[in-house]
Protein backbone atom coordinates (compact mmCIF):
# COMPACT_ATOMS: atom_id res chain seq x y z
CA UNK A 1 0.00 0.00 0.00
CA UNK A 2 1.26 3.35 -0.80
CA UNK A 3 1.64 5.69 1.57
CA UNK A 4 -1.00 8.07 -0.08
CA UNK A 5 -3.44 5.21 -0.16
CA UNK A 6 -2.87 4.50 3.36
CA UNK A 7 -3.47 8.15 4.65
CA UNK A 8 -6.72 7.90 2.82
CA UNK A 9 -7.66 4.74 4.44
CA UNK A 10 -6.66 5.83 7.96
CA UNK A 11 -8.55 9.16 7.13
CA UNK A 12 -11.61 6.57 6.15
CA UNK A 13 -11.47 4.66 9.29
CA UNK A 14 -11.29 7.94 11.49
CA UNK A 15 -14.41 9.19 9.87
CA UNK A 16 -16.21 6.09 10.41
CA UNK A 17 -14.76 6.20 14.09
CA UNK A 18 -16.12 9.68 14.69
CA UNK A 19 -19.38 9.26 12.54
CA UNK A 20 -19.92 6.05 15.00
CA UNK A 21 -19.05 8.11 17.99
CA UNK A 22 -21.54 10.66 17.02
CA UNK A 23 -24.57 8.38 16.96
CA UNK A 24 -23.19 6.85 20.35
CA UNK A 25 -23.20 10.11 21.76
CA UNK A 26 -27.06 11.08 20.91
CA UNK A 27 -27.97 7.04 21.94
CA UNK A 28 -26.49 8.00 25.30
CA UNK A 29 -28.33 11.37 25.37
CA UNK A 30 -31.48 10.03 25.02
CA UNK A 31 -31.05 7.65 27.92
CA UNK A 32 -29.15 9.87 29.88
CA UNK A 33 -32.32 12.59 29.08
CA UNK A 34 -34.82 9.78 30.52
CA UNK A 35 -32.51 9.53 33.54
CA UNK A 36 -32.39 13.00 34.07
CA UNK A 37 -36.17 13.65 34.49
CA UNK A 38 -36.85 10.30 36.16
CA UNK A 39 -33.89 11.10 39.09
CA UNK A 40 -35.43 14.33 39.86
CA UNK A 41 -31.71 16.07 39.19
CA UNK A 42 -32.21 19.39 41.43
CA UNK A 43 -29.92 21.25 38.85
CA UNK A 44 -31.51 20.33 35.89
CA UNK A 45 -34.91 21.36 37.10
CA UNK A 46 -33.86 24.37 38.48
CA UNK A 47 -32.29 25.04 34.92
CA UNK A 48 -35.48 24.04 33.67
CA UNK A 49 -37.86 26.39 35.71
CA UNK A 50 -35.11 29.14 35.21
CA UNK A 51 -35.69 28.27 31.24
CA UNK A 52 -39.60 28.45 31.58
CA UNK A 53 -39.91 31.63 34.03
CA UNK A 54 -37.45 33.39 31.50
CA UNK A 55 -39.25 32.76 28.38
CA UNK A 56 -42.70 32.90 29.32
CA UNK A 57 -41.93 36.02 31.18
CA UNK A 58 -40.71 37.48 28.24
CA UNK A 59 -43.60 36.51 25.80
CA UNK A 60 -46.56 37.67 28.10
CA UNK A 61 -45.02 40.99 28.22
CA UNK A 62 -44.38 40.78 24.76
CA UNK A 63 -47.74 39.85 23.79
CA UNK A 64 -49.03 42.83 26.05
CA UNK A 65 -47.19 45.55 24.30
CA UNK A 66 -47.07 43.79 20.92
CA UNK A 67 -50.63 42.85 20.02
CA UNK A 68 -52.46 45.82 20.85
CA UNK A 69 -49.67 47.80 18.87
CA UNK A 70 -49.39 45.74 15.65
CA UNK A 71 -53.20 46.23 16.40
CA UNK A 72 -53.62 50.00 16.37
CA UNK A 73 -50.55 50.05 13.19
CA UNK A 74 -52.83 47.35 11.36
CA UNK A 75 -56.12 49.49 11.84
CA UNK A 76 -55.08 53.07 11.20
CA UNK A 77 -53.00 55.31 9.13
CA UNK A 78 -50.38 57.68 10.07
CA UNK A 79 -46.68 59.44 8.98
CA UNK A 80 -43.82 57.45 8.41
CA UNK A 81 -46.05 54.05 8.53
CA UNK A 82 -44.13 52.19 6.26
CA UNK A 83 -41.01 53.32 7.48
CA UNK A 84 -42.49 51.97 10.99
CA UNK A 85 -43.27 48.61 9.42
CA UNK A 86 -39.54 48.18 7.76
CA UNK A 87 -37.84 48.24 10.98
CA UNK A 88 -40.67 46.11 12.93
CA UNK A 89 -39.58 43.96 9.62
CA UNK A 90 -35.88 44.48 10.18
CA UNK A 91 -36.12 43.89 14.02
CA UNK A 92 -38.24 40.52 13.25
CA UNK A 93 -34.97 39.38 12.39
CA UNK A 94 -32.77 40.82 14.68
CA UNK A 95 -29.80 38.61 15.63
CA UNK A 96 -29.91 37.80 19.18
CA UNK A 97 -26.02 38.48 19.82
CA UNK A 98 -27.12 42.65 19.11
CA UNK A 99 -29.89 42.84 21.29
CA UNK A 100 -27.76 41.27 24.39
CA UNK A 101 -25.41 43.61 23.44
CA UNK A 102 -26.80 46.47 23.99
CA UNK A 103 -28.87 45.39 26.55
CA UNK A 104 -25.62 44.99 28.34
CA UNK A 105 -24.48 48.39 27.57
CA UNK A 106 -27.32 49.85 28.72
CA UNK A 107 -27.58 48.11 32.23
CA UNK A 108 -24.19 47.44 32.47
CA UNK A 109 -22.63 49.49 35.79
CA UNK A 110 -21.35 52.05 34.23
CA UNK A 111 -24.52 52.03 31.72
CA UNK A 112 -27.11 54.78 31.96
CA UNK A 113 -28.97 52.10 34.20
CA UNK A 114 -26.28 50.65 35.58
CA UNK A 115 -27.81 52.08 38.66
CA UNK A 116 -30.96 49.56 38.77
CA UNK A 117 -28.48 46.56 39.15
CA UNK A 118 -29.76 44.23 36.67
CA UNK A 119 -26.42 42.74 35.36
CA UNK A 120 -26.34 38.84 35.10
CA UNK A 121 -29.55 38.34 36.39
CA UNK A 122 -32.85 36.99 35.33
CA UNK A 123 -34.68 40.23 34.98
CA UNK A 124 -32.02 41.41 32.02
CA UNK A 125 -32.40 37.97 30.91
CA UNK A 126 -36.32 38.63 30.23
CA UNK A 127 -35.79 42.08 28.66
CA UNK A 128 -33.42 41.13 26.27
CA UNK A 129 -35.93 38.15 25.21
CA UNK A 130 -38.48 40.99 24.96
CA UNK A 131 -36.32 43.09 22.84
CA UNK A 132 -36.29 40.20 21.16
CA UNK A 133 -40.26 38.89 20.68
CA UNK A 134 -42.02 42.13 20.82
CA UNK A 135 -40.98 42.70 17.06
CA UNK A 136 -42.30 39.20 15.59
CA UNK A 137 -45.37 39.35 18.32
CA UNK A 138 -46.36 43.00 16.45
CA UNK A 139 -45.16 42.64 13.03
CA UNK A 140 -47.60 38.86 13.04
CA UNK A 141 -50.27 40.55 14.85
CA UNK A 142 -50.33 43.51 12.00
CA UNK A 143 -50.35 41.45 9.19
CA UNK A 144 -53.40 39.38 10.99
CA UNK A 145 -55.07 42.63 11.69
CA UNK A 146 -54.60 44.92 8.32
CA UNK A 147 -56.74 42.47 6.24
CA UNK A 148 -59.72 42.04 8.15
CA UNK A 149 -59.32 45.12 10.29
CA UNK A 150 -61.47 47.36 8.23
CA UNK A 151 -64.50 44.70 8.44
CA UNK A 152 -64.54 44.05 12.01
CA UNK A 153 -63.89 48.15 12.69
CA UNK A 154 -66.91 48.40 10.53
CA UNK A 155 -69.12 46.41 12.31
CA UNK A 156 -67.79 47.11 15.97
CA UNK A 157 -68.62 51.14 14.92
CA UNK A 158 -72.14 50.12 13.43
CA UNK A 159 -73.02 48.49 16.85
CA UNK A 160 -72.17 51.07 18.81
CA UNK A 161 -68.60 50.41 19.63
CA UNK A 162 -66.17 52.83 21.10
CA UNK A 163 -62.19 52.78 19.98
CA UNK A 164 -61.51 50.56 23.27
CA UNK A 165 -64.21 48.49 22.32
CA UNK A 166 -63.67 48.14 18.68
CA UNK A 167 -59.73 47.18 19.05
CA UNK A 168 -60.98 44.81 22.03
CA UNK A 169 -63.17 43.53 19.05
CA UNK A 170 -60.52 43.10 16.65
CA UNK A 171 -57.94 41.35 19.17
CA UNK A 172 -61.18 38.78 20.43
CA UNK A 173 -61.80 38.08 16.49
CA UNK A 174 -58.66 37.13 15.63
CA UNK A 175 -57.56 35.40 18.18
CA UNK A 176 -56.50 32.49 16.47
CA UNK A 177 -54.52 33.97 14.36
CA UNK A 178 -52.88 35.94 17.29
CA UNK A 179 -52.45 32.74 19.36
CA UNK A 180 -50.15 31.73 16.51
CA UNK A 181 -47.85 35.24 16.72
CA UNK A 182 -47.39 34.05 20.52
CA UNK A 183 -46.63 30.63 19.75
CA UNK A 184 -44.12 31.87 17.19
CA UNK A 185 -42.54 34.44 19.87
CA UNK A 186 -42.45 31.90 22.30
CA UNK A 187 -40.56 29.69 20.17
CA UNK A 188 -37.84 32.39 19.73
CA UNK A 189 -37.33 33.00 23.13
CA UNK A 190 -37.07 29.12 24.26
CA UNK A 191 -34.37 28.86 21.71
CA UNK A 192 -32.79 31.77 22.11
CA UNK A 193 -29.01 31.33 23.41
CA UNK A 194 -26.96 34.35 22.58
CA UNK A 195 -28.58 37.46 23.83
CA UNK A 196 -29.14 35.30 27.43
CA UNK A 197 -25.21 34.27 27.51
CA UNK A 198 -24.40 37.66 27.26
CA UNK A 199 -26.45 39.25 30.01
CA UNK A 200 -27.26 36.50 31.80
CA UNK A 201 -23.51 35.27 31.70
CA UNK A 202 -24.39 31.49 32.23
CA UNK A 203 -23.79 31.41 35.83
CA UNK A 204 -24.51 28.29 37.91
CA UNK A 205 -27.61 28.52 39.94
CA UNK A 206 -28.42 32.09 39.15
CA UNK A 207 -28.99 33.17 35.34
CA UNK A 208 -28.31 29.17 33.48
CA UNK A 209 -30.86 28.41 31.09
CA UNK A 210 -31.39 24.92 29.21
CA UNK A 211 -29.78 26.71 25.60
CA UNK A 212 -26.59 28.10 27.80
CA UNK A 213 -25.76 25.01 29.84
CA UNK A 214 -25.86 23.25 26.12
CA UNK A 215 -23.74 25.84 25.03
CA UNK A 216 -21.23 25.07 27.79
CA UNK A 217 -21.47 21.01 27.64
CA UNK A 218 -20.69 21.35 24.42
CA UNK A 219 -17.56 23.27 24.72
CA UNK A 220 -16.77 21.04 28.04
CA UNK A 221 -17.06 17.85 25.39
CA UNK A 222 -20.01 16.55 27.19
CA UNK A 223 -22.02 15.94 24.33
CA UNK A 224 -24.32 13.56 25.93
CA UNK A 225 -25.44 15.65 28.91
CA UNK A 226 -25.88 18.66 25.97
CA UNK A 227 -28.29 16.19 23.95
CA UNK A 228 -29.73 15.05 27.31
CA UNK A 229 -30.67 19.17 28.10
CA UNK A 230 -31.40 19.32 24.48
CA UNK A 231 -34.32 16.82 24.61
CA UNK A 232 -35.73 17.83 28.04
CA UNK A 233 -35.84 21.38 25.93
CA UNK A 234 -37.49 19.86 23.10
CA UNK A 235 -40.01 17.98 25.18
CA UNK A 236 -40.94 21.60 27.10
CA UNK A 237 -41.45 23.05 23.65
CA UNK A 238 -43.98 20.37 22.74
CA UNK A 239 -46.03 20.41 25.70
CA UNK A 240 -46.38 24.28 25.75
CA UNK A 241 -47.22 24.10 21.87
CA UNK A 242 -49.66 20.94 22.39
CA UNK A 243 -51.26 23.14 25.21
CA UNK A 244 -51.62 26.18 22.56
CA UNK A 245 -53.05 24.11 19.88
CA UNK A 246 -55.20 22.83 22.16
CA UNK A 247 -56.55 26.10 23.10
CA UNK A 248 -56.70 27.07 19.29
CA UNK A 249 -58.76 23.80 18.92
CA UNK A 250 -61.03 24.62 21.56
CA UNK A 251 -61.18 28.54 19.98
CA UNK A 252 -62.27 26.88 16.59
CA UNK B 1 -85.65 59.20 13.50
CA UNK B 2 -86.50 61.62 10.54
CA UNK B 3 -83.93 61.66 8.11
CA UNK B 4 -83.28 65.05 6.46
CA UNK B 5 -80.25 65.36 3.40
CA UNK B 6 -79.81 68.72 1.72
CA UNK B 7 -77.63 69.40 -1.40
CA UNK B 8 -75.42 65.98 -0.49
CA UNK B 9 -72.55 65.60 -2.69
CA UNK B 10 -69.64 63.18 -2.76
CA UNK B 11 -66.54 63.16 -5.14
CA UNK B 12 -64.12 60.77 -5.68
CA UNK B 13 -61.08 62.56 -7.51
CA UNK B 14 -63.19 65.69 -8.90
CA UNK B 15 -65.42 62.56 -10.38
CA UNK B 16 -69.30 63.21 -8.45
CA UNK B 17 -70.95 59.86 -7.58
CA UNK B 18 -73.65 61.40 -5.68
CA UNK B 19 -75.74 64.49 -5.87
CA UNK B 20 -78.61 64.84 -3.91
CA UNK B 21 -80.83 67.35 -3.77
CA UNK B 22 -83.63 67.85 -0.84
CA UNK B 23 -84.66 64.10 0.78
CA UNK B 24 -86.82 63.72 3.75
CA UNK B 25 -87.35 60.33 5.09
CA UNK B 26 -89.99 60.48 7.84
CA UNK B 27 -90.16 58.88 11.27
CA UNK B 28 -91.12 55.66 11.42
CA UNK B 29 -90.93 55.69 7.68
CA UNK B 30 -89.63 51.65 5.60
CA UNK B 31 -87.93 53.52 2.58
CA UNK B 32 -86.25 51.39 -0.52
CA UNK B 33 -83.18 53.10 -2.28
CA UNK B 34 -83.25 51.82 -5.76
CA UNK B 35 -81.73 52.20 -8.57
CA UNK B 36 -79.11 50.20 -10.83
CA UNK B 37 -75.35 49.42 -10.52
CA UNK B 38 -73.44 52.06 -9.74
CA UNK B 39 -76.33 54.57 -9.12
CA UNK B 40 -74.82 55.76 -5.79
CA UNK B 41 -77.70 53.00 -3.60
CA UNK B 42 -74.46 52.08 -1.34
CA UNK B 43 -72.63 55.69 -1.41
CA UNK B 44 -75.87 57.09 -0.07
CA UNK B 45 -76.19 54.64 2.57
CA UNK B 46 -72.92 54.66 4.05
CA UNK B 47 -72.90 58.10 4.11
CA UNK B 48 -76.57 57.62 6.36
CA UNK B 49 -74.63 55.25 8.59
CA UNK B 50 -71.75 57.66 9.09
CA UNK B 51 -68.90 55.32 7.50
CA UNK B 52 -68.21 57.79 4.65
CA UNK B 53 -68.06 61.56 4.75
CA UNK B 54 -69.94 63.64 2.06
CA UNK B 55 -67.44 65.90 0.35
CA UNK B 56 -70.38 68.92 0.99
CA UNK B 57 -73.88 69.33 1.87
CA UNK B 58 -76.06 68.63 5.34
CA UNK B 59 -77.56 65.60 6.80
CA UNK B 60 -79.81 65.53 9.93
CA UNK B 61 -80.84 62.74 12.57
CA UNK B 62 -83.93 63.74 13.68
CA UNK B 63 -83.07 67.96 14.90
CA UNK B 64 -79.28 66.54 15.04
CA UNK B 65 -76.48 67.72 12.72
CA UNK B 66 -73.99 64.62 13.77
CA UNK B 67 -75.25 62.68 16.55
CA UNK B 68 -72.90 62.27 19.65
CA UNK B 69 -73.29 58.71 19.80
CA UNK B 70 -74.95 58.39 16.72
CA UNK B 71 -75.08 54.22 16.73
CA UNK B 72 -76.56 54.27 20.53
CA UNK B 73 -79.38 54.68 18.13
CA UNK B 74 -79.07 53.51 14.60
CA UNK B 75 -77.21 50.67 12.71
CA UNK B 76 -76.26 49.11 9.84
CA UNK B 77 -76.86 45.31 8.11
CA UNK B 78 -74.14 44.73 5.65
CA UNK B 79 -74.74 43.07 2.23
CA UNK B 80 -72.20 40.18 2.99
CA UNK B 81 -72.94 39.41 7.01
CA UNK B 82 -69.83 39.63 9.33
CA UNK B 83 -70.47 37.67 12.00
CA UNK B 84 -67.66 38.08 14.97
CA UNK B 85 -66.15 34.41 15.75
CA UNK B 86 -67.45 32.81 18.42
CA UNK B 87 -71.14 31.40 19.16
CA UNK B 88 -74.80 33.26 17.60
CA UNK B 89 -75.81 34.07 21.02
CA UNK B 90 -73.04 35.88 21.63
CA UNK B 91 -73.04 37.88 18.80
CA UNK B 92 -76.69 38.87 18.93
CA UNK B 93 -76.07 39.63 23.14
CA UNK B 94 -73.05 41.83 21.67
CA UNK B 95 -74.42 45.13 21.40
CA UNK B 96 -76.96 44.55 24.43
CA UNK B 97 -72.88 43.75 26.34
CA UNK B 98 -72.03 47.14 25.07
CA UNK B 99 -74.96 49.00 26.51
CA UNK B 100 -74.28 47.50 29.97
CA UNK B 101 -77.87 45.38 29.91
CA UNK B 102 -78.14 43.22 32.73
CA UNK B 103 -77.67 39.30 31.66
CA UNK B 104 -81.45 38.48 32.31
CA UNK B 105 -82.90 41.49 30.22
CA UNK B 106 -79.90 40.12 27.46
CA UNK B 107 -81.35 36.36 27.91
CA UNK B 108 -84.40 37.65 27.54
CA UNK B 109 -84.09 40.06 24.33
CA UNK B 110 -82.06 36.85 22.72
CA UNK B 111 -84.19 34.65 23.28
CA UNK B 112 -87.00 36.76 22.01
CA UNK B 113 -85.54 37.65 18.72
CA UNK B 114 -84.02 33.85 17.82
CA UNK B 115 -87.67 32.80 17.94
CA UNK B 116 -88.69 35.35 15.85
CA UNK B 117 -86.26 34.49 13.25
CA UNK B 118 -86.00 31.15 13.61
CA UNK B 119 -82.60 30.98 15.19
CA UNK B 120 -83.16 29.07 18.38
CA UNK B 121 -81.51 25.95 17.57
CA UNK B 122 -78.69 27.71 16.28
CA UNK B 123 -78.06 29.68 19.42
CA UNK B 124 -75.46 27.50 20.39
CA UNK B 125 -73.67 26.85 17.45
CA UNK B 126 -70.01 28.94 16.29
CA UNK B 127 -71.67 31.98 13.74
CA UNK B 128 -69.23 30.98 10.77
CA UNK B 129 -70.12 27.29 10.46
CA UNK B 130 -73.56 28.72 9.45
CA UNK B 131 -74.90 29.02 5.76
CA UNK B 132 -75.67 32.35 4.01
CA UNK B 133 -78.86 32.80 4.96
CA UNK B 134 -78.98 32.24 8.67
CA UNK B 135 -75.92 34.06 9.17
CA UNK B 136 -77.68 36.97 7.56
CA UNK B 137 -80.60 36.91 9.82
CA UNK B 138 -77.85 36.34 12.69
CA UNK B 139 -77.00 39.64 11.44
CA UNK B 140 -80.18 41.23 11.86
CA UNK B 141 -81.27 39.85 14.99
CA UNK B 142 -77.99 41.81 16.06
CA UNK B 143 -78.68 44.69 14.92
CA UNK B 144 -82.01 45.21 15.96
CA UNK B 145 -81.29 43.53 19.73
CA UNK B 146 -80.90 47.03 21.04
CA UNK B 147 -83.93 48.71 19.58
CA UNK B 148 -82.57 51.14 17.16
CA UNK B 149 -84.56 53.99 16.45
CA UNK B 150 -83.47 54.10 12.83
CA UNK B 151 -82.31 50.71 10.78
CA UNK B 152 -79.80 50.71 7.40
CA UNK B 153 -80.03 47.41 5.25
CA UNK B 154 -77.54 47.65 2.26
CA UNK B 155 -79.04 44.64 -0.04
CA UNK B 156 -80.13 42.13 2.80
CA UNK B 157 -81.61 39.42 1.24
CA UNK B 158 -79.31 39.48 -2.22
CA UNK B 159 -77.32 36.07 -1.00
CA UNK B 160 -80.22 34.80 0.67
CA UNK B 161 -82.90 31.75 -0.34
CA UNK B 162 -86.81 33.33 -0.92
CA UNK B 163 -87.47 31.62 2.10
CA UNK B 164 -85.26 33.16 4.14
CA UNK B 165 -85.78 36.50 2.40
CA UNK B 166 -89.76 35.93 2.75
CA UNK B 167 -88.94 35.37 6.56
CA UNK B 168 -86.36 38.82 7.04
CA UNK B 169 -88.56 41.10 4.95
CA UNK B 170 -91.91 40.16 7.59
CA UNK B 171 -89.29 40.98 10.19
CA UNK B 172 -88.85 44.06 8.97
CA UNK B 173 -92.48 44.83 8.51
CA UNK B 174 -93.02 43.82 12.45
CA UNK B 175 -90.74 45.97 13.71
CA UNK B 176 -91.29 48.58 11.85
CA UNK B 177 -94.75 48.25 12.95
CA UNK B 178 -94.71 47.89 16.21
CA UNK B 179 -91.16 49.84 17.19
CA UNK B 180 -92.18 52.44 14.61
CA UNK B 181 -88.35 51.80 13.78
CA UNK B 182 -87.32 54.17 10.61
CA UNK B 183 -85.84 51.37 8.12
CA UNK B 184 -83.91 52.73 5.15
CA UNK B 185 -83.49 49.29 2.63
CA UNK B 186 -81.44 49.54 -0.32
CA UNK B 187 -82.31 47.30 -2.49
CA UNK B 188 -81.91 46.31 -6.29
CA UNK B 189 -85.20 44.31 -6.24
CA UNK B 190 -87.97 46.53 -7.34
CA UNK B 191 -90.64 43.43 -6.83
CA UNK B 192 -89.47 43.73 -2.73
CA UNK B 193 -89.46 47.21 -2.68
CA UNK B 194 -93.00 46.95 -3.76
CA UNK B 195 -93.85 44.06 -1.26
CA UNK B 196 -91.56 45.84 1.73
CA UNK B 197 -91.48 49.68 1.15
CA UNK B 198 -94.03 52.50 1.94
CA UNK B 199 -92.29 54.87 0.12
CA UNK B 200 -88.96 54.07 -3.01
CA UNK B 201 -86.44 56.52 -3.87
CA UNK B 202 -85.23 56.20 -7.41
CA UNK B 203 -81.21 56.82 -7.78
CA UNK B 204 -79.72 56.89 -11.09
CA UNK B 205 -76.18 58.40 -11.92
CA UNK B 206 -75.60 59.24 -8.57
CA UNK B 207 -79.34 61.97 -8.54
CA UNK B 208 -82.74 61.28 -7.18
CA UNK B 209 -84.85 60.60 -10.31
CA UNK B 210 -87.93 60.34 -7.67
CA UNK B 211 -89.25 60.31 -4.43
CA UNK B 212 -92.89 59.18 -3.34
CA UNK B 213 -94.95 56.89 -2.29
CA UNK B 214 -94.51 53.21 -3.87
CA UNK B 215 -97.85 52.47 -5.16
CA UNK B 216 -98.23 55.93 -6.51
CA UNK B 217 -94.96 55.79 -7.99
CA UNK B 218 -95.10 52.36 -9.54
CA UNK B 219 -98.93 53.72 -10.49
CA UNK B 220 -97.85 56.69 -12.17
CA UNK B 221 -94.28 57.22 -12.64
CA UNK B 222 -93.94 61.27 -13.28
CA UNK B 223 -90.12 60.64 -14.52
CA UNK B 224 -89.20 59.32 -18.04
CA UNK B 225 -86.47 56.98 -16.38
CA UNK B 226 -88.58 55.85 -13.65
CA UNK B 227 -90.64 54.95 -16.68
CA UNK B 228 -88.01 53.14 -18.17
CA UNK B 229 -86.29 51.28 -14.93
CA UNK B 230 -89.88 49.90 -14.69
CA UNK B 231 -90.18 48.25 -17.82
CA UNK B 232 -86.82 46.78 -16.75
CA UNK B 233 -84.83 49.06 -19.02
CA UNK B 234 -81.34 49.57 -18.42
CA UNK B 235 -81.01 53.04 -17.45
CA UNK B 236 -77.83 54.51 -19.56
Amino acid sequence: MTLKRKKIWIAKQDTEYWKGMAMDQIAIGFRDAVELLMTGDKELYGIVGLSLMVSLSSVAISTLIGVPFGAVIGTHNFPMKNALLRIIYTFMSLPPVIAGLVVFLLIMRRGPFGSWGLTYTPAAMIIAQVCLVVPIITGLTYNIVRDKAPRVKALAVTLGAGKIDSLKLLIFDLRIGILAAIVTGLGRALSEVGAVMIVGGNIKGKTRVMTTYIAQLKSMGDYSTAIAVGIVLLILAFLINTFLYNVQQKVE
Amino acid sequence: MMLQMENLIKEYDERRVLDIGEVTIGAGALCGIIGPNGSGKSTLLNIIAGLMKPTSGSLLYGDERKPAAPYRDMTLVFQAPYLIRTTVWKNIAYPLKLRGWDSKQIEERVGELAEDLGLTPFLKQKGWKLSGGEMQKVALARALSFRPKLLLLDEPTANVDPSTTAEIEKMLGKINGQDKTTIVVVTHDLIQARRMCGEIVLLDKGKVIEHGKTEEMLKAPRHESTKRFLAGELLT
